[in-house]
């Protein structure tokens, strides 16, 4: 018994260092960001501000139109998931239930592919699409793109959902005499209900903080945050503080977020890989 | 019986399938054919030039250093991001006072935007006012007050630095699905074990590792992608130094407007990709329902 407690106690430690050199980083970014400006470039570095001090905010502020661009992450990454999140439930639905089993198997490959197609090497063309197009440095191309990269991100997790329900269900709609679309929306929606609100957490965050398609395809109006605090590292490192807090209102409410729907992100997050 | 209608079903299928063409497969055909092209920088005028391209991207370093980079980081990342995972995984399937809070904390940093993960790192590896040097000076592996190591100014150093960060930003990713693996794992097979008297590392080689090597082989397969295809961390953090597939790419194309060649490569780079996922679905996908 002694043993037993001994390396209940050993692992509670243990768990707890980990726990804290995880947090670390992050702390030391809030820190940083409520230091006063100067203290951010003082040597003895501190990891304590040694008093509370705004000064890092009121800098980010005036160097930049932080809600501008904070709006246009937000509206971007909003409107870029309700169109990728319909469009691919309904493809994945199609899918799922096409009866040929080579045509479905071929189509989840596909899908499969081009989820892993790296954004960085499909930029040239797209970038080039976006310019013919004539909506460079606008929303519009931030939706569209957005949508269209996670597409089948949200496909590939909405088929696992919609293959745990048996077609015995869609039989029994159709034979009382609904239409495919009646069947969808008054019966097999409200079952994947779960998997809809994962993949739309999840392409939620993936539009917020992507930053490739956003430095390629926007460079005044349409900017984004990510974008924007990345210039400041390039005016060599005296904004460091200024940059460490837009980077905490940029990302606390995403934590507070994600904390609260940790459920919806871990069963997106395991859907890929367990079963 | 048919359950549905071939119509809706293609009716359901294509505006999903419209987008995907047009921004995912689409691209890939054109820029197949611009890698065989040569484009003015100015004029943006096309000189057909063959394999001109391809046979650059294999013989110079602009690529092929990039190439090795990428490599160096995937490898070391991933093995680190797996072993890390492994452990906190194996220390959190224990149920004790608090261990569900501390998983909890634990997954926080999952959805930090990567720039901002690397921004943060970039700060705390600074040589100067960098946290790193200082806690390295406070335990006195830096001897002096004015020692310093300048991490991100050393090309192996800042690659070091950026799998650090890549590390901190998905540890918790890996600990989630090797967590949820441990857990599936029967009970009556551990208890059994245990009666049987296998010490901790046969009931973690013999019995844990093989119940959830499935699990293992897909988690590690989706961060290997994951971090081949890394641009935001090496951009923000290291790009004076260290130079990646994914950066290469983007430099090629936006800094030097060589779009011929950034075609070339990124097609390579993408091969590579379809290569790579057609493996991991012929030796490690089983899907669930369907198939067969």
């Amino acid at each position: 018994m002694t043993k037993n407690k001994l390396t209940k106690n050993l692992i509670i430690i243990l768990a707890t260092f980990l726990l804290l050199v995880w947090l670390f980083p992050y702390l030391y970014l809030v820190s940083s960001a409520f230091k006063p400006s100067q203290e951010v470039f003082s040597t003895p570095v501190k990891f304590f501000p040694t008093r509370l001090s705004l000064e890092n905010f009121r800098n980010m502020f005036e160097r930049m139109p932080f809600f501008k661009y904070l709006f246009n992450s937000i509206s971007a990454a909003i409107l870029s998931t309700i169109l990728a999140v319909s469009l691919g439930s309904l493809s994945a639905y199609a899918i799922a239930r096409t009866t040929g089993k080579r045509l479905s198997l071929f189509m989840l490959v596909l899908v499969l592919m081009m989820k892993m197609i790296p954004i960085s090497s499909i930029a040239v063309p797209i970038y080039e699409i976006v310019m013919d197009l004539g909506i460079y440095d606008t929303k519009l191309a931030l939706v569209i793109v957005y949508a269209a990269i996670n597409i089948p991100f949200v496909i590939w997790m909405m088929i696992s959902f919609y293959s745990n329900i048996p077609t015995s269900i869609d039989e029994a709609a159709a034979i009382d005499g609904a239409s495919n679309l009646a069947t969808f929306r008054k019966i097999i929606f409200p079952i994947v209900l779960p998997g809809i609100m994962s993949a739309s957490i999840f392409t939620l965050f993936l539009s917020l903080n992507d930053f490739l398609i956003a430095l390629l395809l926007t460079s005044v109006e349409a900017k984004t945050f990510t974008v924007a605090i990345s210039e400041f590292v390039n005016s060599y490192n005296y904004d460091l503080g200024p940059m460490m807090a837009g980077a905490f209102l940029f990302s606390f409410p995403v934590i507070v977020i994600s904390f609260m729907a940790q459920k919806y992100i871990v069963s997106g997050m395991t859907s890929g890989s367990i079963k | 019986m048919r359950i549905v209608s071939r119509k809706t079903l293609l009716l359901f299928f294509l505006p999903g399938a419209i987008f995907m063409a047009m921004f995912l497969i689409y691209p890939i055909f054109k820029m197949a054919i611009d890698s065989f092209y040569k484009f003015d920088v100015y004029t943006n005028e096309k000189l057909f030039v063959g394999l001109d391209n391809y046979i650059k991207a294999f013989t110079d370093g602009s690529f092929l250093i990039p190439l090795k980079n990428t490599f160096i980081y995937v490898f070391f990342a991933v093995s680190i991001e797996t072993i890390i995972g492994m452990a906190l995984a194996l220390i959190l399937v224990n149920e004790f006072r608090g261990s569900k809070l501390i998983r909890s904390l634990l997954l926080s940093p999952l959805m930090i935007a990567p720039i901002i993960a690397g921004l943060t790192w970039r700060l705390m590896f600074n040589s100067n006012f960098g946290i790193i040097n200082q806690i390295l000076r406070n335990v006195g592996i830096l001897k002096k007050a004015t020692d310093t190591i300048t991490w991100l100014a050393d090309k192996e150093l800042a690659l070091v630095a950026a799998i650090i960060a890549d590390v901190w930003l998905t540890v918790p990713f890996m600990m989630l699905v090797f967590l949820a693996g441990l857990q599936s794992i029967d009970k009556g097979i551990l208890e059994a074990a245990k009666i049987d008297g296998v010490n901790f590392f046969e009931n973690l080689f013999y019995i844990k590792f093989p119940a959830i090597k499935q699990i293992i082989l897909t988690a590690i397969s989706i961060r290997l992608i994951d971090a081949a295809r890394t641009f935001d961390i090496i951009y923000v953090m290291v790009d004076e130094q260290v130079t990646v597939i994914s950066t290469v790419i983007y430099k090629t194309l936006v800094k030097y407007n060589r779009t011929g060649y950034a075609s070339a490569m990124a097609l390579i780079f993408i091969i590579f990709f379809v290569v790579f996922t057609l493996v991991f679905l012929r030796n490690m996908w089983r899907p669930s329902k369907g198939g067969s």
